[in-house]
């Protein structure tokens, strides 16, 4: 029998395997520009003609090859920043599987100019459809210089499945803004078809690269979320609620300074910002995640987009818990300030190579000895209250058109919207009572008959068990009407028939806000909060705005309401300083 | 408009209207005060428009007339003036202060621009004396609504009878009633809601042993003894009726030390919820103790001595509606009156006395 199995020519296996890593021009300067970050470069600059389809050229100035490693590069498997299995575990680099080179050459004419710091001369290596055809002496400084021109020249049917060259540039740019958020302190370059689309000078911190990137108005919009827990570290920027928009969101996450996609980190974040955001808004945020060796899988995905944690809920967790530190900060409330700095977070210092690599600088995400404020923790874990003018021992407050309360702080004015604030009062104060088994309700000298629809009563009898915890004692007296004989009472002003026939509606015909809810007890402490607050235009004493002021500033979010609306908006001395003139 | 009066005279009738005039107001004139001369005296009058209060005090009036003058500023200069008689006259739209060497000259309006206060017929009305008003007043006022959703409540409900009269107060969640003997002189029954604000005008304003004459016009109600009168708007409605919802049959009652009772129930409520205040009673024979458990701030308990002979009971209070109604109770000792933890519970003055007095409170829930 004639033997039917044999072996494909290296040239076969290269285009196969290039199915796999190069999708779309994007995938070649993904994989470009992260040779030269693994290389330790500080310049990057990416030019493409017509989307990549025609030509991409990746230069960095890292640390180049010799003539030996330029050929060798050109083979499967043939890498210099794994040797063994195990190395992979803790691996810092992007590269690792030593295929990208070899599939990128077998579906296009490739030019490799490259020089490393120990030879004379440089090397010039053209491939064409992965066959080499010719290496030469080229005189070039040190590092690498990749073109790749007619890309899947020889793969037609590839080819076809490109989309416009508008489409594949915006692909490319956004490949490249991943890279670029993940390495600040390198310098970035895209042009297309000589346009300049990226330009991104080396920057200190992460948020300033955000602010290269969108816009320092966008970036100083950005609070920072961190957390760590047993050698996870998460450091974040997200945004401040009352700066989030529904449409186009920014998520961007790394791991070890490796971009990649997890919807379910993204929803982890969300679920931090319940209750500070309303329904359909998403927030931009940006997550640098640092994991011990072991404990994420890079080599998951083909192009590498996605990795495996091996502890997903601490992964989720961590984001939550990082998103909801942040919004209890005084630095998420809304503001009049116009030019706020953004928030320095410095996230990976260069990229580290596999050439001498430093176990400091590897395991070391952030920059050794880099500060990065943030709140000061109270150890009771209640929000720290604003820091009030040195002498008072009570924030001067003063009420302003019965409807927002004025506070001089240390830094500035606070303006507290008074409804706003009480829902948030009354919302955490019904949620924590529920875990208690309920609120106390006052009994009523004058039981409340109120008439509803079939519906709403329905609504009520369904309810009756959590009502009666949030204090309503609600008994159905046939027909359309119910009799309350028990309210809360969470202050004087508080118009008990009135608030519990807008909650029932609101229950039975559902809201924004409602909707917004994760659960029955939720719903009703929002709707409690929401009809029971003081109202605007009500007049309050003094030792009531005090009131208000410390009970905000005892629940977990101060700063947000449960509508996603700000309750505080700041004014620093800075901006007012602006506006004066004064600076 | 010219007359002389001492400055002891002209402070006290300032002072007395100045206090009906409101701090903020779109209306320029009612930061005014209305000067009238008449033949043997000055007229002051000031309002807010829900009360008015007028005051006659004693001048040497050289030429009559009417004029409004800003009241605060006169206060204050009044305030600062020597003991001598007082020159006022009417230059133009202004009002001329002469005193001793002092002299000054304030911008006013002209009287056409003063509001004009109700007219009361005193003649068809009742009469009370100041020393049964202000006892009811000060007794039940405390009680009213702060809630503006059900105006009436915002009121107190005046009640006058034939031979008797009575005020009540309540929220809804506490009551205070009171009732004294009182000669109708004939006229007939009638039920007033009137503004606490206005009634707390008629206690500042009233002595004990004036005689006050009380009428009815429209919606307002008049207040005069002989040189002062207070007018107030009434809130319309009917007021529910509390009578019925004042338990008859509580058959548990225990009497308490009304000093020690205060004093235990302050010191729970500093360790109550800052929203419910709620504390527990637990009555048992001879004895009640006092507990408070806040979540999230601690526990305190404490237990009094008591004439008490009735079964276990524990009811939840409002610590603060509790302190309010014992502090306006006229006698050493109360009693307390219940039946169930969910009903309403009564206080009354204990002892031998003809005191018509009784407050309510409902009770908190207890969830356990
Ligand atoms: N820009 C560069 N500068 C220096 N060396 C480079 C550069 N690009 C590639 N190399 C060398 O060529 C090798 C092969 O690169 P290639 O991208 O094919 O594989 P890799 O990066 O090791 O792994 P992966 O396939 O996962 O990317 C690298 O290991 C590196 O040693
Ligand atoms: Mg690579």
């Amino acid at each position: 029998m004639a033997r039917r199995i044999q072996v494909l020519p290296d040239v076969v296996a290269n285009q196969i395997a290039a199915g796999e890593v190069v999708e779309r021009p994007a995938s070649v300067v993904k994989e470009l520009v992260e040779n030269a970050l693994d290389a330790r470069a500080s310049r990057v600059e990416v030019a493409i003609e017509r989307g990549g389809k025609r030509r991409i050229r990746v230069s960095d100035d890292g640390v180049g090859m010799g003539r030996e490693d330029a050929l060798l590069c050109m083979d499967r498997h043939a890498t210099s920043k794994i040797a063994a299995a195990g190395d992979l575990q803790g691996i810092r680099t992007f590269g690792f599987r030593g295929e990208a080179l070899p599939s990128i050459a077998a579906v296009s004419r490739l030019t490799l100019d490259t020089r490393d710091a120990e030879e004379e001369v440089g090397t010039r290596v053209l491939v064409d459809g992965g066959q080499i055809n010719s290496v030469e002496d080229l005189p070039r400084r040190r590092g690498t210089t990749v073109e790749v021109r007619n890309l899947f020249y020889n793969a037609p049917a590839r080819a076809k499945f490109l989309k416009s060259v508008s489409a594949e540039t915006r692909v490319i740019s956004e490949a490249m803004t991943g890279l670029a958020l993940a390495n600040p302190q390198v310098t970035f370059m895209l042009t297309s078809d000589d346009r300049s689309l990226l330009d991104l000078p080396a920057v200190d911190d992460a948020a300033a690269r955000v602010g290269q990137v969108w816009g320092a108005d966008q970036s100083s919009t950005l609070i920072l979320a961190s957390h760590s827990e047993n050698g996870f570290d998460l450091k974040g920027l997200v945004q401040r609620p009352d700066a989030a928009k529904p449409g186009v969101r920014r998520s961007y996450l790394f791991v070890n300074g490796r971009p990649f996609r997890a919807p379910q980190l993204v929803k982890a974040a969300e679920r931090g910002y319940r209750t500070t955001i309303p329904e359909g808004v998403r927030p931009w945020m940006f997550f640098y995640l640092q994991v011990p060796k072991g404990h994420v899988d890079v080599n998951v995905h083909p192009a590498k987009a996605e990795v495996r944690f091996k502890e997903w809920p601490l992964i989720e967790m961590l984001v939550e818990d990082a998103v909801r530190s942040a919004l209890e900060g005084e630095e998420s409330s809304a503001t009049f300030d116009t030019q706020l700095a953004a928030p320095p977070l410095v996230v990976r210092e260069g990229s580290t190579g596999p050439v001498a690599p430093s176990p400091d600088t590897q395991m070391a995400l952030f920059m050794a000895g880099a500060e990065v404020p943030h709140e000061a923790e109270d150890p009771n874990g209640a929000a720290a209250a604003p820091e009030l003018e040195p002498g008072a021992t009570r924030a001067r407050l003063w009420q302003v058109l019965h409807t927002y309360i004025l506070a001089e702080t240390r830094d500035g004015i606070l303006i507290v919207d008074q409804h706003s604030a009480h829902e948030r009062v009354l919302f955490q104060r019904l949620m924590d009572s529920f875990e208690r088994g309920g609120e106390v309700g006052q009994r009523l000298l004058f039981p409340l008959t109120i008439r509803l629809t079939q519906t709403e009563v329905e609504a009520v009898v369904d309810l009756e068990g959590l009502l009666e915890r949030a204090g309503f004692e609600v008994e159905p007296f046939g027909g359309d009407t119910v009799i309350v004989h028990a309210v809360p009472n969470p202050h004087r002003y508080f118009d008990a028939e009135r608030a519990f026939r807008e909650m029932i509606e609101e229950l039975t015909h559902g809201s924004e806000l409602v909707r917004s809810a994760k659960n029955q007890h939720e719903r009703i402490a929002m709707t409690f909060a929401c009809k029971g607050a003081i109202k605007a235009g009500q007049k309050l004493s003094g030792a009531e705005m005090q009131e208000l002021f410390d009970e905000l500033f005892a629940t977990d979010l101060p700063h947000h309401d449960v509508h996603g609306r700000p309750t505080i908006v700041r004014l620093s001395k800075g901006e007012l300083a602006r506006k004066f003139g004064r600076t | 408009m010219n007359f002389t009066i001492t400055r002891q005279n002209l402070h006290n009738g300032l002072a007395a209207v100045s206090a009906s005039i409101p701090s903020k107001t779109t209306l320029p004139v009612l930061s005014n005060i209305l000067f009238e001369a008449k033949e043997d005296a000055v007229w002051m009058s000031g309002t807010d428009l829900d009360v008015a209060v007028r005051v006659k005090v004693p001048a040497d009036v050289k030429e009559l007339g009417r004029l409004t003058a800003p009241g605060k500023k006169l206060q204050e200069i009044t305030r600062e003036l020597p003991e001598q008689p007082v020159e006022v006259a009417t230059r133009g739209e202004q009002i001329e202060l002469k005193c001793g060497r002092s002299n000054f000259k304030l911008n006013g309006l002209p009287a056409d621009e003063f509001p004009s206060l109700a007219e009361v017929d005193f003649s068809e009305g009742w009469t009370v004396t100041g020393k049964d008003v202000n006892g009811l007043i000060h007794h039940t006022t405390f009680a009213v609504s702060t809630e503006e959703s059900r105006p009436i409540l915002n009121g107190v409900l005046w009640e006058l009878r034939e031979g008797s009269m009575r005020m009540v107060a309540t929220n809804g969640h506490r009551l205070a009633r009171m009732g004294v003997p009182a000669e109708s002189g004939g006229a007939p029954s009638a039920d007033f809601i009137v503004p606490p604000g206005a009634l707390q005008h008629v206690q500042r304003l009233f002595k004990d042993d004036d005689t006050i004459e009380v009428a009815r016009s429209g919606n307002h109600l008049g207040f005069r003894a002989d040189s002062t009168e207070v007018y107030t708007r009434l809130i319309e409605g009917t007021y529910p009726n509390y009578d019925q919802v004042i338990p008859r049959d509580n058959d548990k009652v225990a009497t308490i030390d009304k000093k020690a009772l205060e004093s235990a129930v302050r010191r729970m409520a500093v360790v109550a919820s800052d929203q419910t205040h709620r504390i527990r009673l637990k009555f048992e024979p001879g004895r009640v103790h006092l507990n408070v458990l806040t979540p999230d701030l601690g526990e305190g308990h404490d237990e009094l001595e008591i004439g008490y002979e009735g079964e276990e009971l524990e009811i939840g209070f409002n610590a603060n509606y509790l302190l309010e109604v014992l502090r306006y109770m006229p006698t050493d000792e109360v009693d307390v009156a219940f039946k169930a933890p969910e009903r309403a519970v009564t206080i009354e003055p204990s002892g031998d006395n003809d005191i018509d007095y009784l407050c309510l409170v409902m009770p908190l829930r207890l969830l356990d």
